[in-house]
């Protein structure tokens, strides 16, 4: 209501501002004239001339010509009409007063938002945590480390959460300060290497390669670090070597551990008795049904196409999709994503014969 | 409340400029003072409305309200409270209601002081700086607008960025934007002109004052971003010839021929058809510079693409007001009544061919800049325009010019005498003569280029002060007098003694920093010695220091000359932690005039670290140049003669006497 | 009125208004002639033409001629040498181009971001560049850069703000 009151304000303000000179006598409406600059300029020719700034005849000559624009202006002043125009003023009245209420809210109304209230910063990080959104918390944790950046438990809190949250770009550097200032953990390196290949869609990349590694080198026994080498195997194609790391970590493992399924899943693809997946989709896809988890897939190989469609270079990603769609038993689209890689890698020489060679192996060559 | 207030008020100030820009004119026709007398209350209550709404802006940006999305996108809690103000118009919405809060100053600045215009004029220019305004606030409100909600605002904003953190980032553009919107004042007095059919000598005298203070914004504002550039970029350069350099100076070359074709119009009420046409390019520079730059479109066509509405809005603003006015022109101009010619040998001849080189280089800029534009829509081609051109096309055209400047203001009025101008600069000359003597053997067998314009400088410096000599008659008459007439000298005389002066000043400081700056690019280890400009730096090391929100390695050198240790400098690089990216921090060590300059570059494991060392020799006067210039323009501005304002009651109520 | 007394003046020189005028716009036209010629001339000499790595192959520029190469750096590409020799790989996702570059990069100079190099091919194909170009701005996307990108259909939104912004305006829109 406060708010309403205060437009109305305004809007008389603005109608005022144009009402007012309409009501004030005419008499007092004078400007300034041509007449008074001649005058001026005379003047300082005189100041000129007396100072010995400029010569007498030049004086004489400019007075002369300043003189008559005088006479001129003065001539024109004399001649001009003044008159006053009541119905004219009224209309003017009529469109201050209607008019301009009238465009203020049509042109305010579409734009505005006169139902929301202000959310200075100051009021509302005093509210209860529960109430907030995960998001939120994340923004005051980030805002916290922006001031403490080394503050290592922050960054150790943070990390997953950032990776939940699908923002991996960010995760893997909330890890990579964890480890700066909180010492470094197998467990760290692991879960920073799984960062990186997520920002990379699912792809074990060189340097999430390396983490998973140095992770393994702290702690042979880091389960995740191993099951994403064997991935990264897999994606290399060498499914014996991913068989068996994987086989290895199975054999290792408590009967009763949670991610065994997982494990056995991927093991279960690279030894032909199961659709391979693509990337990223083997730690996920295990508990699902069979409907969901062709949904997934599908979706999977769909962004998979998408991205290499966005970055032909990716030789590796072009044979995973090749092979996808042949499981997945669509041959045209296998096909049509043969010849699709072999256009964008057309500049590639190395990268066409690496991907004659993997077509070769995959059986699928023409 | 205070977004919405803000919105409201915007919207309210679009509502006053339609009727500022109708109803005066109405007035003008009918010759009905109260009519026109609108034009004045409605500027005042713009200004008030619009400076409510930045205001708003500003205090939004201040309690980080991130509801709206122009501080959630451009601000976040924890910047440092002079960079969440200076943060408004580091961004596109934001920069664009500080335009139009600037247009509504400067017309509310007219309506409050211009009480010695004719009431018709008055009315007329009030409501053509009113249909720019409109054509502003629709621009803001419907394609850029500040004021735009969300309905469930996320907690924190999304700018943090350290690099826009700086405070010549956060000065220069106000300053850009007072030179490009003051030049609007002018461009309103031109179309008035044409409206109104008539325009005369008076007509210069009102504009000038106007034209000046956009004129003296727009120098500092060009040398501060240039000084910026020079200090922050880390790489030691000040002028780049890059299109949104060059969208600065095309305004300021076309505005500094304004300045002086309107004096020859206030003296002699000639010229009076190309000062209108300057006016209108002026400010229709000025309009492309904003725009340009601002829509991107001036590196890229495709820039447009990316918001189509805001680019074809853009269009129609340039084409309306810049096509609109100079068709009045070709309509309205020969309806003018012509002033009259004169001799070509004169003060007004020599103001001629100051803008004829003016207008000619400001021509070339323009189509450096433009040509590649122009051959990607047409051929899909990309070219680049560079330095090199510049410097085959702009320069050759500033000698001729720089040469005309000491004679200008010694050619008398409607007939000069050329020979008594050389006589009376036989000094300058001789002092320039023997200034490239000396550098010529000082400097034997590197440039002969830089001697001469450096000769050509100190003339066009000497020059100046012969100038001033010969006015107050220095050692012609007894010193009292001298200092007598010094005092009694026009203020506005001085101004152009120091605004000429200034170019020299700057020339100078131009052509010794890229003759005779010496660089040295290193990778040193820690005990390494460099040799610069006579100087040697000594890496003593790097430090490590935490700061609230960025790391910052300092590296550390011990500056000596002659074997004595005369300073350290620090250079340092900041990285900032939270958001993976770093920034270079320049060292700069001042000796005279001249500067040190040392910036880091990456360092390596083992220690070593990539340094980039300059010595610029005179590189400060490239900026005190144009800053002497800038005061000379302040010193015309103060000129009793020039002020705006209310003419003295006691002259006005004398009757006219005839003045032959 | 005024034109009286520039008459009388013109009378009492030699010069008559006609040769006055003739005067003014000879000289003019001389002085827009020279700058013509200046233009011209610099036109033709001192302008540089961009270029992405594919461009360069359909081009066949000649070694030694000076272009503008835009593109990404290669991640993992970069290799520093002795001396503050860098070399590193620009792709535009359809080819690439080898790059030398000696000196110190710019700030904003990163694997996988966008770049704007200035030189010459070298005889072996090497591009020799002598500048590297950067701006102030984290989000920086050199403009030719992200055009020829978008052009071959690489582009991706979060290269640039503009993206973002699109992305970010919508929950206020919705409102």
């Amino acid at each position: 209501m406060t708010l309403w009151f205060l437009f109305a304000l305004m809007t008389a303000g603005a109608a005022f501002a144009v009402l007012w000179p309409l009501g004030r006598p005419a008499a007092r409406l004078t400007g300034g004239s041509e007449t008074v600059v001649y005058r001026d300029q005379l003047d300082e020719i005189e100041q000129d001339a007396k100072a010995g700034r400029i010569g007498e005849p030049e004086a004489a000559a400019a007075r002369i010509e300043i003189g008559r624009r005088l006479l001129a202006a003065a001539d024109a002043e004399s001649t001009e009409p003044r008159s006053s125009h009541l119905g004219s003023h009224r209309a003017v009245a009529v469109i201050a007063l209607a008019g301009i209420p009238l465009l203020a809210l049509a042109v305010y109304l579409p734009l505005g938002s006169p139902q929301l209230p202000d959310f200075p910063f100051a009021a509302r990080s005093r509210a209860p945590l529960g109430t907030q959104p995960l998001e939120n918390l994340v923004a005051r944790v980030e805002s916290h480390l922006e001031k403490n950046p080394t503050d290592g438990r922050g960054w150790t809190v943070l990390a997953p959460v950032l990776a939940r949250l699908g923002r991996f770009d960010d995760a893997a550097r909330a890890y990579r300060n964890a480890i700066t200032y909180s010492g470094e953990t197998a467990e760290r390196r692991a879960d920073l290497g799984a960062a990186i290949a997520g920002a990379a869609n699912g792809v074990v990349t060189d340097d999430a390669k390396k983490e998973f590694e140095r992770a393994v080198a702290l702690d042979s026994k880091e389960i995740k670090a191993r099951y994403f080498l064997g991935v990264a195997a897999e994606q290399d194609g060498r499914g014996a070597d991913a068989g068996k790391i994987w086989q290895e970590i199975l054999a290792d493992a408590p009967a009763d551990a949670p991610w065994r399924g997982v494990v056995q899943e991927a093991l279960a693809r690279v030894n032909g008795s199961a659709p391979p997946l693509p990337k990223g989709a083997e730690a996920t896809a295990g508990g699902m049904s069979e409907a969901d988890r062709s949904t997934m897939i599908h979706g999977m190989v769909d962004r998979l196409a998408a991205r290499l469609k966005q970055n032909g270079d990716d030789v590796e990603g072009w044979l995973r999709l090749v092979r996808a769609y042949t499981v997945l038993k669509e041959p045209e689209k296998s096909r049509a994503a043969r010849d699709d890689a072999r256009r964008a890698l057309g500049q590639n020489e190395a990268g066409l014969r690496k991907l004659n060679e993997g077509l070769k192996a995959l059986g699928i060559d023409g | 409340m205070i977004a919405e207030a803000g919105h409201y008020a915007l919207v309210l100030a679009l509502g006053l400029a339609l009727i500022q820009s109708t109803v005066p004119i109405l007035g003008a026709r009918l010759h009905d003072a109260a009519l026109m007398n609108v034009a004045r209350s409605t500027a005042l209550a713009q200004l008030l409305f619009v400076g409510a709404s930045f205001a708003a802006l500003v205090t939004l940006h201040v309690i980080s309200d991130f509801s709206v999305v122009n501080v959630f996108e451009n601000s976040h809690s924890l910047k440092p409270m002079i960079y969440k103000i200076t943060g408004v118009w580091g961004n596109h919405e934001g920069s664009m209601l500080l335009w139009v809060t600037i247009l509504a100053l400067f017309g509310g600045l007219v309506a409050a002081f211009g009480n010695n215009l004719p009431l018709s004029l008055r009315a007329h220019v009030l409501a053509v700086q009113a249909w720019i305004a409109t054509a502003f606030y629709l621009f803001i409100l419907l394609t850029s607008n500040p004021f735009l909600r969300i309905a469930n605002p996320p907690i924190e904003g999304r700018d943090l960025n350290p690099v826009l953190q700086d405070i010549g980032l956060a000065v220069h553009p106000p300053m850009l934007y007072l030179g490009y919107v003051g030049f609007s004042i002018s461009f309103s007095f031109a179309v008035a002109a044409l409206l109104e059919g008539r325009i005369d000598a008076a007509w210069a005298r009102w504009v000038r004052p106007w034209t000046l203070v956009a004129w003296i914004f727009l120098t500092l504002g060009i040398a501060m971003g240039s000084y910026w550039a020079y200090y922050e970029l880390g790489w030691g350069g000040w002028w780049f010839w890059d299109p949104v350099e060059n969208a600065s100076l095309m305004p300021w070359l076309a505005g500094t021929a304004l300045l002086h074709s309107a004096v020859v119009m206030e003296k002699r009420n000639a010229l009076k058809v190309w000062t209108i046409l300057l006016a209108i390019l002026t400010f229709s520079l000025s309009l492309l510079g904003t725009f340009l730059v601002r829509s991107g479109v001036l590196t890229s066509v495709h820039a447009f693409a990316t918001d189509p509405t805001r680019g074809v809005f853009i269009l129609l603003i340039l084409c309306i007001f810049i096509g609109g006015s100079l068709t009045l022109y070709i309509w309205r101009a020969s309806a003018l009544k012509q002033g009259g010619l004169f001799a070509p040998i004169s003060r007004e001849g020599a103001l001629v061919l100051n803008n004829l080189f003016l207008t000619t280089a400001c021509a070339t800029v323009f189509v450096g800049t433009l040509y590649p534009l122009a051959l990607e829509v047409l051929t899909g081609e990309k070219i680049s325009v560079g330095a090199p051109f510049f410097n085959l096309t702009f320069a050759p055209l500033f000698v001729p010019l720089m040469i005309a400047v000491p004679f200008g203001p010694m050619l008398a009025w409607k007939r000069g005498d050329l020979l008594g101008a050389s006589q009376r600069l036989v000094a300058a000359g001789i002092g320039a003569l023997i200034a490239v003597a000396v550098l010529w053997a000082w400097t034997w067998g590197g440039s002969a280029f830089a001697p001469l314009a450096i000769g050509l400088a100190v003339f066009v410096i000497l020059g100046a002060l012969c100038d001033l000599a010969e006015r107050i008659s220095l050692f012609r008459a007894p010193l009292p007098v001298s200092f007598r007439r010094a005092r009694g000298l026009p203020r506005a005389s001085w101004g152009t003694v120091f605004a000429h002066a200034g170019i020299g000043v700057a020339l100078i400081g131009i052509v010794c920093e890229t003759t005779w700056n010496s660089e040295h690019i290193a990778s040193m280890k820690p005990g390494d010695v460099a040799q610069v400009g006579g100087y040697s730096l000594t890496f003593d090391g790097t430090a490590q220091r935490q700061r609230s929100n960025f790391r910052e390695q300092i590296a550390r050198f011990t500056v000596r000359k002659d074997g004595q240790s005369i300073a350290v400098m620090t250079p340092s690089k900041r990285n900032f932690t939270t958001r993976g990216s770093s920034t270079t921090e320049a060292a700069l060590l001042r000796r005279g005039v001249s500067q040190l300059y040392i910036s880091l570059g990456d360092a390596k494991p083992d220690g070593t670290i990539a340094v980039r060392m300059y010595y610029k020799p005179m590189v400060l006067l490239i900026w005190f140049g144009p800053v002497l210039m800038a005061f000379g323009g302040m010193l015309s501005l103060s000129d009793r003669r020039l002020r705006v304002g209310a003419p003295k009651p006691a002259k006005a109520g004398r009757a006219l006497q005839p003045a032959e | 009125m005024d034109d009286e007394g520039f008459r009388i003046a013109g009378r009492s020189t030699s010069m008559t208004r006609k040769q006055r005028r003739l005067t003014m716009i000879g000289g003019s036209l001389a002085v827009l002639a020279i700058a013509a010629a200046l233009v011209l001339n610099a036109l033709r000499d001192s302008i540089v033409f961009f270029s992405t790595p594919v461009m360069v192959a359909e081009k066949h520029i000649r070694p030694g001629q000076r272009f503008r190469l835009g593109g990404l750096v290669l991640a993992g590409s970069v290799v520093r040498g002795d001396n503050l020799a860098v070399s590193f790989k620009v792709s535009d996702g359809s080819a690439t181009l080898p790059v030398a570059y000696k000196g110190i990069l710019p700030d904003l100079f990163r694997e996988g971001q966008g770049v704007v190099a200035e030189g010459a091919l070298d005889s072996s194909g090497v591009f020799r560049a002598d500048t590297v170009l950067a701006k102030h701005d984290e989000t920086y996307m050199p403009k030719e850069v992200a055009d020829a990108l978008k052009k071959q259909g690489h582009w991706k939104d979060d290269y640039g703000k503009a993206g973002n912004v699109e992305a970010s305006r919508k929950p206020g829109a919705s409102q």
